[in-house]
């Protein structure tokens, strides 16, 4: 039997009870509501200044009328600017090596088998799954060179997506989601020596709703854990050109910064660091305290003097930040900055961690992020997803030139991490060939493990 | 506050709107009562904003998206210690994605679809009802949930692989997203 999940969904609100929805409710909070917001702007600002500071963020963002994106076209960001025009062509051979390649012809309905990260010592993970009513999932440690997989002991049962950490020569970390959004920060570790599976849960660590994670230069695992969820402003986000809310600069979650050891769960430090967004360099916590870029600081702390410094990175007016890593001297940090009549405005900015701008690519329907490495890496991988467009390039940090690698994406998600140096590449697989827009869905995908010669 | 004729286009604007925000917010919930207080704070998130939305169009959207933000904002917020009913018990009944192959042949697959989406993380289940409920594109998904379209992306997928795994190898059959799209 094949089942439609539009169908379903369709039916599941068929038949739905008596709407008592009070609209003399509505108009009335509506009237009380923007009552509170025109007196916001005349009180005392001991009363109001969580509701003056959130509609100052539309002021200045906005223009004249608060509500409404003032500028018409994608602003040009400050510093030099790439574009996915600028690209040359990356050629097999000489600019990288293929490693290793898998098609997947069938991700639609059934998950399958895929590339799931890349150990330090150059074995892919190679994953099977989710299947069944378990959720199951196992993984194969696969040696490039022979395609020969080497499956590991299924991980432990009651795990949901389980998502790789860091692929280490000696252990494999995941973080593991909790089911229903709730419960303690949990990692399941596969010691590779002795092909056992651990689970570690640190009881001194706060328990959130959202956790965030990263490996320290130190060998420490530093965890975000949610502090302060974001809401709108009053009265909503401004609306954009397509008559949509257009939500950048909104005011995103933050998280407060703990520290645990991965080999002794009594050992948890509260770094009493509030923090938008965290990465590590080799030597250094990078950090901001917001998502948005109105009032955004990038600070930097050198983890073995304590030494800290911040600037401003200037971004642009109304960017989220959506990715942000850093390696050595550059921070990469991945925004989303509006949409305009002409288009959306995503960047991917590169700067030092003294807060010089070095470049930043500007596109219409562009994500980007810093891909390889843990603190080490040099490729920062730029999706393109407009149809006249569309692929995969390269940003080498190192000889800071930008090249295609492919000429189609994969709509779906796969890949983890991989050590510096090496990319995992994603092309669409379909009737037509491929490709994202097509008419004809992308029903599987053609994975690429290429390693990049600098 | 609007002029009084502004307020009677709104009003004409949330009859019109609220059945479908209702089972958007249904989808989204799995309550129809907390659906319904969903609705309602979103339509006053609506009449504060009105005056520009009517200059620029496209009212709906403006609501579709208050209305993921309310949802949203009402799951992060609940307390841990809230016991909280994901999903209509008529609903799930029979139907445990715990308990798995107890499920009894009579469990329709509706039931069993909307069982699993209560259990997966809000943003997940909001990308699986904006592109295939509301039937929007990446891009609009993107913008209803203010993240990339590369976050739609990986969400849907999530969720989907957790949807179609529930599926398989079940006696529900296959699972599939048709209409056009890839996922």
């Amino acid at each position: 039997m094949v089942n439609d999940v539009r169908a379903l969904l369709q039916e599941a609100v068929a038949d739905p009870p008596g709407d008592e929805t009070d609209l003399s409710a509505v108009l009335l909070g509506g009237r009380q509501r923007v009552r509170r917001r025109r007196g916001g702007g005349v009180l005392g600002s001991t009363v109001a200044l969580g509701v003056a500071a959130a509609t100052l963020t539309l002021v200045t963002s906005g223009g004249a009328d608060p509500g409404r994106v003032a500028e018409h076209r994608v602003p040009r960001p400050e510093g030099p600017v790439l574009r996915v025009s600028d690209a040359g062509t990356a050629v097999e051979g000489r600019d990288y090596d293929l490693l290793a390649s898998y098609t997947n012809r069938d991700l639609e309905s059934r998950n399958g088998q895929y590339f799931d990260g890349v150990t330090d010592d150059g074995l892919i993970l190679f994953r099977d799954g989710p299947h069944g009513l378990r959720n199951r999932v196992r993984w194969a440690l696969r040696d490039p060179a022979t395609g020969v997989n080497d499956w590991l002991p299924d991980p432990p049962a009651g795990v949901d997506q389980p998502r790789a950490l860091r692929l280490g020569a000696d252990r494999l970390y995941f973080l593991a989601t909790p089911l229903d959004g709730r419960g303690p920060f949990r990692l399941l570790v596969l010691d590779r020596a002795t092909r056992t599976w651990s689970t570690l849960v640190w009881p001194g660590l706060p328990r959130a709703e959202e956790y965030d994670a990263a490996f320290g230069p130190d060998g420490r695992i530093y965890v975000g854990v949610q502090a302060a969820a974001a809401s709108p402003p009053p009265g909503g986000w401004p609306t954009g050109p397509d008559g949509e809310a257009d939500d950048a600069a909104a005011e995103d979650d933050t998280n407060d910064l703990w520290s645990v050891a991965p080999g002794d769960l009594a050992d948890v430090r509260d770094e009493k660091t509030r923090v938008g967004v965290f990465t590590f360099t080799e030597s250094a916590l990078v950090w901001t305290t917001q998502r948005d870029g109105t009032r955004e600081q990038v600070h930097v702390r050198d983890l073995r003097t304590g030494a800290e410094h911040d600037f401003d990175p200037r971004l642009g007016a109304r960017c989220n930040v959506l990715s942000f890593r850093a390696s050595g001297d550059r921070i990469v940090i991945g925004q989303y900055c509006g949409t305009y009549d002409d288009g959306r405005d995503d960047r991917i900015q590169v700067l030092t961690t003294d807060g010089e701008t070095v470049t930043t690519l500007q596109g219409d329907s562009i994500d980007g992020w810093l891909a390889d490495g843990s603190g080490d890496g040099h490729l920062v991988q730029v999706r393109a997803w407009r149809p006249d467009q569309e692929g995969d390039l390269v940003y080498d940090l190192d000889t800071d030139r930008l090249l295609r690698v492919s000429d189609s994406v994969s709509s779906w998600s796969m890949g983890g991490p991989v050590p510096a140096g090496s990319l995992l590449v994603d092309r669409a697989y379909g009737e037509d060939g491929g490709s994202s827009a097509s008419m004809i869905p992308d029903k599987g995908a053609v994975q690429w493990l290429i390693r990049w010669r600098s | 506050m609007p002029e009084r004729r502004d307020e009677d286009a709104f009003v004409a604007f949330a009859q019109g709107a609220r059945g479908r925000l209702r089972s958007t917010a249904y989808l989204l919930c799995g309550d129809w009562d907390r659906a319904a207080d969903h609705v309602q704070e979103a339509l006053i998130r609506v009449y504060v904003a009105w005056p520009r939305l009517t200059k620029a169009g496209r009212e709906y959207g403006y609501a579709r998206k208050a209305l993921v933000s309310v949802v949203l904002d009402h799951a992060r917020r609940r307390s841990s210690t809230e016991v909280v009913a994901d999903v209509d018990a008529s609903i799930g009944a029979g139907y445990s994605v715990d308990s798995g192959y107890d499920l009894a042949e009579q469990v329709t697959a509706r039931a069993a679809l909307l069982a699993v989406l209560a259990d997966l993380p809000p943003r997940q289940r909001a990308c699986v009802v904006l592109r295939y409920f509301e039937d929007l594109s990446v891009a609009d998904a993107a913008r209803a949930l203010g993240c990339s379209e590369g976050t739609v992306k990986s969400q849907t997928a999530r969720a989907l692989d957790r949807l179609r795994s529930v599926f398989e190898d079940s006696p529900l059959g296959e699972l599939t997203v048709g209409g056009g799209t890839s996922w």
